[in-house]
């Protein structure tokens, strides 16, 4: 016989069962809940997943000469960007990569964009190309759509810089957003791969030019089709911008200062004309400069290397990114200084018999034996010993000097050693010594020497391009220091100013309005019997040439021409009327570098004739 | 019946057991039907979720194919199994464990890592997932060790003894790592330890070591593992990350609503919203689809499935037989709940299949194995009856 079989017991399969249909219940019951219940809602979320909402850029605004010529425009262009839920995961990785090698990019960037726009919404397209893409690459993406799944070819408009190198110290350019920019300005509408003003006015009125976005949202059906427009919020293209250039005159200066760069008789040059009742810069040139058009398009790395490797700095504006010893036009200062504080007159005659002043066993020289000269000759011959004289005083006759601690006041006053408060980036200040500075820079004591190289400008002193001749507009406008501009107008869209900038007066200068006059009349005698001597002159220019001293004197720069260790300054106007008067509509600096090779009376300045040349081609008389 | 047919005493073995009943006539019709029906639906869900790929790679043609073909398979490896004796089964019962755990073995060895994890083996160009067969060979082997020790379950041995079969497949399967499938061998553990009449102060000791054991497991799970976990309890925590999935899956089923947005109609999975939407998160794209009345009909099979399997496991010819239909209820409905609870947030996200529906060639053909051998108990059921 066998033992009866154990078979499993009934009551324990029936709580089994009990198990299984009450399990189904709970489940059932939530699915009640969520699909019945709250369905609508979610349905709702659903739907919001399935509607994509396009950004429509909007162009940048325009940047305009004062007359109405077009300086900087846009041209058409092609994005392409990736709507990360078109892309099936298990092809991201290949697309990223064979997208790159079309485009220029590292695949791994483009992937890495696609996974954090599928975090973020991976119904939005993510724009994956920082520079443009040709026309050519564009048709070829779109031609092969199949190999391309999920990308998106959109035109967009890129900046166009009319003549590239002629405005790209002001203009600047645009560049693609950093990360961490897009993160500090993201409330302000910023998307990636986004473009913002990287330097120059670009980058300075980037609030201005930049348009604000529109949207288009649009339903789709689960093949990816656009089904319909649902709502569409135009963009709003950015305002223009009107400057105070004058882009006939920008020409003749970009031409003028070129020639002499291409007879070899410098090597680098500046051109700045400002109007000196108002401050508006209507010109603005160095070179040798760069084609800003580079950065747009996407700057190859032997072009970046060729701009870096130039001694001469392309990519710097040196009307106000570098500075100077200023040379025989700082001699306004220490004249100004003397008369101001009384330590000369107008009358006061220095004899410089000889053209070597020593001192303590020091030679000063000046470039000749002047002879008997007072404050107007002195300057109009730029006599060294005449300054060293007001400035530092003469042991020999007892005259004193004004000193340097008031030198640099009056610097100051005149706005060297601070900002002249331009609206472009990267403006620098320049070095006023005295006796305080040169201890605790040099731990040197400072000595009469120091104070007769500062007396004409020379040695310590150190200035920007557009300094001095903001300091000279003072001068000749009758006392009133401007913040120069570039900026003359915002125009909205509808053509219509939204800002309209007005002179602004830095500050009334603390010097009498006859001292002021007596600088303009030895400007205007440089200009007729002294250092800028200006054959078949037809306009009745006044001004001061300087000579700055300083680098090396011998040996090449990388561009394979001579360095001569002299530059030449001139700084002048047009007098209108009265030629020792305050009216003028024009003030211009003109610097070349490496020009000469000493301080001569028979050079004939390159500065001098370049801007003979502009102010007579710019008055129609040449 | 005809009472003649048994002329004499036997015991059930297998050497002795002789096509004479006619057992087709027992086959569990409500078994095979939902079955076939499951398949089915299966089918269709695959043919809805993959639509999308159409879109890309113009290739509706292969993933169906596939489905028909895993279907065919499952259903012949049914029916052989339905026809052998599963007392066979239970005499290779040693054999089985060692094949169980020598697959289990060799995946960690030559398998396919896929998404961190190493679960299949390539073999003539299919995939395969040693694991979903390891486990119904488990059942086997469980049902086994129980049956022949029915008698004695109050002993600590028999328990342990279980415990100490299981340990080494649940323990290589985790190594994988694979935390779903090897808690279905616990619940596979837990489901015929209590059919086979395992005490309740037992079972109550198990689960009290278990809940004890948690702070030890926490520390042995993937950084992966914790945070499915963790957002769990709360999907807004990291609504981007780690509970993406979660309120994806909540909004594809809630947006299903009655009758769901028709097949292939669905826009979460196809939008790429829905993860992994062709296995571990198919029922939130069946739910979104066919809407609450699809799931109820999906429901409605494996209540019948699961309940026809209990009831040929209370007819059993033996307990053997019994516990083998027990075991495939604990695998079948354990899954179910865990995949279900997982799309609708009553159960933390962890890689179960759900039975027949989720795309697989592996689980559908171990659950047609499974369900061939209740089909095989079903047959057999009337040969207790003429033992006596």
């Amino acid at each position: 016989m066998r033992e009866p079989v154990v078979l499993v017991s009934p009551r324990r399969l029936t709580s089994v069962a009990l198990l299984v249909v009450g399990v189904l219940v709970v489940l059932s019951v939530r699915l009640y809940d969520l699909q019945v219940v709250r369905g609508p809602y979610y349905r709702e979320l659903s739907e919001q997943n399935r509607v994509l909402r396009i950004p429509v850029s909007a162009d940048r605004g325009l940047i305009l000469d004062r007359n109405g010529t077009v300086l900087v425009r846009n041209v058409p262009a092609f994005a392409v960007s990736i709507v990360p839920v078109d892309v099936p995961r298990s092809q991201q990785v290949s697309l990223a990569e064979r997208l790159g090698a079309v485009i220029g990019r590292e695949g791994q960037e483009i992937l890495e964009a696609v996974l954090a726009q599928r975090i973020r919404n991976p119904y939005e397209p993510v724009k994956v190309t920082k520079n443009p893409i040709s026309r050519e690459t564009a048709l070829l993406l779109a031609e092969r759509a199949d190999r391309f799944v999920g990308i998106r070819v959109t035109p967009e408009t890129i900046r166009f810089y009319e003549t590239g190198p002629l405005y790209a110290a002001l203009m600047g350019y645009t560049g693609p957003i950093t990360r961490e920019e897009l993160e500090t300005r993201a409330e302000l509408g910023y998307l990636q791969a986004d473009h913002i003003g990287r330097t120059g006015l670009e980058r300075v009125y980037e609030k201005y030019l930049r348009g604000r976005y529109g949207w288009r949202e649009i339903e789709r059906d689960a093949a990816q089709r656009e089904l319909r427009e649902l709502a569409a919020v135009p963009p709003v293209r950015g305002n223009d911008l009107v400057l105070t250039i004058d882009d006939k005159l920008q020409r003749i200066a970009a031409e003028e200062i070129q020639k002499g760069m291409d007879d070899g008789r410098y090597t680098q040059g500046v051109v700045i004309a400002m109007h000196p009742k108002t401050g508006e810069i209507l010109a603005m040139v160095t070179v040798p400069g760069y084609d800003n058009n580079m950065f747009i398009r996407g700057i190859k790395p032997e072009e970046m290397n060729a701009l870096n490797s130039d001694d001469r700095r392309p990519l710097v504006n040196k009307a106000i990114g570098e500075i100077y010893p200023p040379g025989s036009t700082y001699k306004m200062v220490t004249g100004l200084a003397a008369l101001s504080e009384g330590t000369a007159t107008r009358r006061t005659v220095v004899n410089v018999t000889s053209s070597v002043l020593t001192v303590n066993g020091f030679n000063f020289f000046d470039w000749r034996a002047h002879g008997s000269v007072d404050f107007v000759n002195g300057f109009a011959y730029s006599s060294d010993i005449y300054f060293y004289t007001l400035g530092g005083g003469n042991p020999y006759t007892g005259q004193g000097g004004v000193g340097p601690e008031a030198l640099t006041k009056y610097a100051r006053a005149l706005g060297f050693g601070e900002p002249s408060g331009i609206d472009l980036p990267g403006e620098e200040v320049g070095n006023l010594p005295d006796p305080e500075w040169k201890r605790k820079t040099l731990k040197e004591e400072w000595t009469l020497g120091n104070t007769y190289h500062a007396s004409i400008g020379q040695g310590f002193v150190t200035v920007t391009p557009l300094q001095l001749l903001t300091a000279y507009a003072a001068v000749q406008n009758g006392g009133s220091l401007l913040r120069p501009h570039l900026l003359k107008e915002v125009r909205a869209p509808d053509g219509t100013a939204a800002v309209t900038v007005k002179p602004e007066v830095r500050r009334e200068l603390p010097i009498a309005p006859d001292h002021l006059s007596a600088i303009r009349e030895g400007a205007r005698k440089v200009v007729t019997s002294g250092m800028a001597f200006m054959p078949n002159a037809k306009l009745p220019v006044a001004g001061k040439t300087g000579t700055a001293e300083f680098g090396q004197a011998s040996g090449r720069d990388s561009a394979g021409r001579n360095l001569l260790g002299f530059h030449n300054w001139f700084v002048s106007w047009v007098p209108k009327g009265d030629e020792t008067g305050t009216d003028s509509d024009i003030a211009m600096i003109v610097f070349t570098f490496n020009s000469s090779k000493g301080a001569c009376a028979s050079c004939i300045s390159p500065a001098v004739t370049t801007s003979q040349a502009i102010y007579e081609r710019y008055a129609g008389l040449r | 019946m005809a009472a003649g047919t048994i002329a004499f005493s036997r015991t059930a073995s297998p050497l002795h057991d002789r096509p004479r009943v006619r057992r087709i006539e027992h086959l569990d019709p409500y078994l095979l039907i939902s079955t076939l029906l499951l398949i089915a639906y299966g089918i269709v869900m695959t043919y809805s979720v993959t639509i999308e790929d159409r879109a890309f790679s113009g290739d509706i043609i292969q993933p169906m194919s596939r489905a028909f073909l895993y279907a065919l398979i499952g259903i012949a490896v049914m029916c052989v199994a339905a026809f052998v004796d599963y007392a066979w089964l239970g005499t290779f019962a040693p054999v089985l464990y060692l094949v169980a755990l020598g697959v289990l073995a060799v995946v960690l060895v030559i398998g396919t890592t896929t998404l961190g994890a190493t679960r299949w083996v390539q073999l003539a160009g299919f995939k395969f997932q040693p694991s979903e067969f390891a486990k119904v060979l488990m059942i086997i082997v469980l049902a086994k060790w129980f049956a022949d020790r029915a008698g004695r379950m109050g002993s600590p041995l028999v328990i342990g003894g279980a415990l100490a079969i299981l340990a080494p497949a649940a323990g290589l399967v985790f190594r994988q790592p694979d935390l779903g499938t090897s808690l279905v061998f616990v619940a596979i553990f837990f489901g015929m330890a209590f059919l086979a009449g395992a005490r309740p102060w037992q079972l109550t000791a198990l689960v009290a070591a278990s809940v004890a054991a948690l702070p030890v497991a926490w520390g042995v799970l993937k950084d992966y593992q914790r945070a499915r976990l963790t957002v769990f309890l709360d999907p807004y925590a990291d609504p981007q990350g780690a509970g993406w999935n979660i309120i994806q899956s909540l909004i594809a089923v809630g947006s299903g609503q009655l009758t769901g947005k028709g097949l292939t109609a669905g826009t979460q999975s196809p939008l790429g919203y829905l993860p992994i939407a062709e296995s571990d998160f198919i029922f939130a794209g069946l739910a979104e689809d066919l809407g609450y009345v699809g799931a109820l009909i999906l429901f409605a099979l494996y209540a019948i499935l699961l309940l026809s399997a209990l009831r040929i496991a209370a007819r059993a010819r033996d307990a053997f037989g019994g516990l083998l239909a027990g075991g495939v209820v604990a695998m079948i409905g354990f899954q179910i709940a865990v995949n279900v609870g997982m799309a609708i947030s009553l159960m933390p996200v962890t890689g179960i299949p759900l039975p027949f529906i989720s795309q697989g060639g592996s689980s559908l053909i171990s659950t047609c194995a499974a369900l061939g051998i209740l089909q095989s108990v079903a047959m057999r059921r009337e040969d207790a009856y003429v033992r006596t």
